[in-house]
């Protein structure tokens, strides 16, 4: 589903990915730790075309992103993205900011695209929340229906980019949940994240990335409880 | 007294035309502004440098200058008279020589409006697969509009008060045509005050009016 070969990425002089290879299979859940600074979200970023690639290639959704024959808009409506700070459209209500992909970029009927929200927004819990406004909602309500619209364009990938780092703690779980949910029916995810009870409760792979590069990757249970390096292993003690 | 009703006649045909010209050159400066705010943000850089030229020319010298310069100065050296009509040329210069300096200002204000929109909801945007025209239509701009009412509403005043320069290039107006009363009757107190009140009224009406409008967004929209 995602291949990505040697992946560079500068700003200016100053180089943040150095040469970052994986593959993500459908239906796998890959979580991303990491320290701050180390790259992390430039790499997510980098999937969608947020970020432009200085070399390497990606492949993702039956595309090739760093091909500039690529129509980075129809590639992003097949990779979903959540961000940190929810980043919901704020003069928009719940329901609009769902439809407003659907209608306007797929041209999907109103009365069809106001049904695929109420859809989802009775999965991510929230019916009645249709016609509030983003910030008469709580953190944990937001970020669920950032999910949501996301989830309305159809994509057959989701990036999450610390979803609930920005969130108190008894909001975490519900949008843990709405994830986890996810990741049962059979999406295929890269969450950035420091919740490991998720990666090791949800997650089929754990990278670790460290300065610009992946030191380390294995499944959650093998990678926490025995480390090969000891840059993760400095990383998970502090962590854990 | 006396005198002001006898040429009140007069008096409000230069306020309807004062009306006009400020209801042309108020949606012209923004269409302009708008226009010139896309190309200064663009990444294409001889727009930006086109944006950037006409902005600081048009900011940086006497809007009393510029409209004697293209409406008195211009046909000294082409033949717009012929091209546009003897009437018609100074009529049009002067709208739109109006509309191109106040579009300046209108530039800074929609650009700084698209600046003051949270990168984050341009990124979300684009991560639904949204192309710029998108993003700018259905995000951004919806959302920096808001904040742009105010300093809007204050150009737009400013506009009003302006179209009182178009009677020293010859164009009839309010002011134009209290000039022609006064030669006439010497009244120029009554007629000068008068004319004071009229674009009084003008303009705290549209000050009235758009802090009505910035009410009902309010609880509108967020
Ligand atoms: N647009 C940019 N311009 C210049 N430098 C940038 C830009 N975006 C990120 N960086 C730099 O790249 C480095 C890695 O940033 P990144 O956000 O990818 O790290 P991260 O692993 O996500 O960290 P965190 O855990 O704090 O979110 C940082 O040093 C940051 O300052
Ligand atoms: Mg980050």
């Amino acid at each position: 589903m995602i291949n990505v070969r040697d992946l560079h990425k500068s700003f200016g002089d100053n180089e943040i990915l150095k040469g970052i290879s994986t593959h993500v299979e459908e239906k796998e859940v890959v979580v991303v730790i990491g320290p701050s600074g180390s790259g992390k979200s430039t790499f997510l970023r980098c999937l969608n075309g947020l970020e432009t690639a200085t070399s390497g290639e990606i492949e993702i959704a039956g595309m090739t992103l760093t091909d500039p024959k690529t129509n980075i808009h129809k590639l992003r409506q097949h990779v979903g993205m959540v961000f940190q700070q929810f980043n919901l459209f704020k003069h928009l209500t719940i329901l609009e900011n769902i439809t407003i992909g659907p209608r306007k970029v797929k041209k999907i009927p109103a009365a069809e695209a106001n049904r695929i929200a109420r859809e989802l927004l009775a999965k991510v819990g929230l019916v009645g929340k249709e016609a509030n406004y983003p910030d008469e909602l709580s953190g944990g309500q937001q970020q669920r229906v950032a999910i949501a619209r996301a989830l309305a364009m159809g994509p057959n990938v989701m990036l999450f980019d610390e979803p609930t780092s920005a969130l108190d703690p008894e909001m975490v779980g519900e949008v843990l949940q709405v994830m986890k949910a996810l990741a049962v029916e059979g999406m295929t995810m890269v969450v950035v994240t420091h919740e490991m009870g998720f990666a090791r409760e949800v997650g089929h792979r754990v990278v670790f990335m460290d300065d610009g590069l992946i030191l380390e990757e294995g499944p959650p249970s093998e990678l926490f409880s025995n480390p090969q390096r000891n840059r993760t292993k400095s990383f998970l003690a502090k962590i854990l | 007294m006396e005198v002001i009703w006898q040429n009140l006649p007069v008096i409000l045909v230069g306020l309807r035309l004062t009306i006009q010209y400020s209801i042309v050159a108020i949606i012209l400066m923004v269409v302009i502004g708008l226009i010139a705010a896309l190309m200064r943000l663009s990444k294409f850089a001889p727009l930006r440098w086109i944006a950037t030229a006409y902005v600081e020319i048009f900011r940086s010298t006497p809007l009393l200058v510029q409209l004697f310069f293209i409406v008195l100065g211009l046909p000294a050296i082409l033949p717009v008279n012929e091209w546009f009509g003897q009437l018609w040329y100074p009529i049009l210069a002067a709208a739109l020589t109006l509309s191109l300096n106040e579009g300046a200002y209108v530039t800074e204000i929609i650009r700084a409006g698209i600046l003051g929109v949270d990168r984050g909801q341009k990124e979300a945007a684009q991560s639904i697969g949204m192309n710029g025209f998108q993003t700018m239509r259905y995000i951004v701009l919806p959302q920096a509009f808001k904040r742009m009412i105010p300093p809007l509403v204050n150009q737009a005043a400013q506009t009003i008060k302006d179209t009182s320069l178009l009677a020293p290039v010859g164009i009839a107006e309010l002011v134009y045509k209290g000039e022609i009363v006064i030669a006439e009757t010497f009244a120029s107190f009554a007629i000068w005050g008068l004319i004071a009140v009229l674009y009084f009224i003008l303009i705290f009406s549209l000050s009235k009016f758009s802090s009505y409008l910035e009410r009902r967004l309010q609880v509108d929209k967020r």
